[in-house]
């Protein structure tokens, strides 16, 4: 078996230079996600709840979700929240549901009422997605 | 005695070849059909071996593939198809390169992760470091 991966917590290097490097450091930070799934199931005990490949879609769902963004200073930024974040999830700082609630199930918990929600009105399903429509 | 001398002379040249011939090929390779093909399919099999990769390592890579990408059951992929031909951006194609991470349980460098391209090109990178992994382990 490989060595297992461990996340090195450097500090906050400088702002990227250009988009390419930006792309570099996106590209680096999902691999650094995706070799640390292993800890991240063993440590919620995620085994029988969801396979890697399903927490690897919802990673890259995320990064997709910023993928038209064109600065570099604001990729840095959301890059570094991300590294925050996973930081945050391999320290065990969060718990079980959380994980579950924010990366297995869906958008959020909030989003996957069901059948309540159906009868609402286009503003409230665009008050719970953001602030600003 | 005539025989006997020409076969054995025949055997002492490919005999790197010939080792190789049987890891990849994976059958036993007998005294005697090695002489016998060498002058025939010396040049064919030396093409072969530059660029080996087992069949099922392919189709291991190519359902990974088809998984990532969503694409229906019936899409041919062939070794040679691209990843940007069959609708793989960037992120897909480092996600992919991660879940083969996963599957055969390597460890893909950046460097080499940059030149990968075809579906045949990923199953020679696996083959390689597959290999390179059990002669670290035993030493």
């Amino acid at each position: 078996m490989s060595a297992p991966f461990t996340l090195r917590k450097i500090g906050v290097p400088p702002n990227s230079a250009n988009l390419t490097e930006a792309r570099r450091r996106v590209f680096d930070f999902f691999r650094a996600a995706c070799r640390s799934l292993p800890t991240v199931m063993d440590i919620y005990n995620l085994q029988d709840v969801v396979a890697p490949s399903q927490l690897r879609f919802a990673i890259s769902a995320q990064i997709r979700n910023n993928a038209h963004i064109t600065d570099p200073k604001v990729i840095d930024l959301l890059l570094f929240k991300g590294m925050e974040e996973l930081t945050d999830i391999v320290d065990h700082a969060k718990q079980r549901h959380h994980i579950i609630g924010q990366y297995v199930v869906g958008e959020g918990l909030v989003q996957n009422t069901g059948s309540k929600d159906q009868g609402k009105s286009d503003f409230l399903k665009n008050f719970y997605t953001s602030n600003y429509f | 005695m005539a025989s006997l001398s020409t076969t054995s002379l025949s055997f002492k040249a490919p005999s790197i070849q010939s080792t190789r011939i049987s890891q990849v090929l994976r059958k036993p390779s007998s005294f005697q059909s090695i002489a016998f093909g060498r002058f025939q399919s010396s040049r064919s099999l030396r093409l072969q071996i530059s660029c080996a990769a087992k069949p099922e390592t392919v189709q291991k890579v190519s359902d990974i593939v088809k998984e990532q990408l969503a694409l229906s059951a019936d899409t041919a992929l062939t070794a040679e198809s691209k990843f940007s031909a069959l609708g793989a951006d960037s992120l897909d194609t480092v996600e992919i390169v991660m879940a083969l991470e996963e599957k055969f349980n390597i460890s893909v460098e950046e460097s080499d992760a940059q030149n990968i391209t075809t579906i045949q090109e990923a199953a020679d990178l696996i083959e390689d470091l597959v290999q390179k992994k059990p002669a670290t382990e035993a030493s």
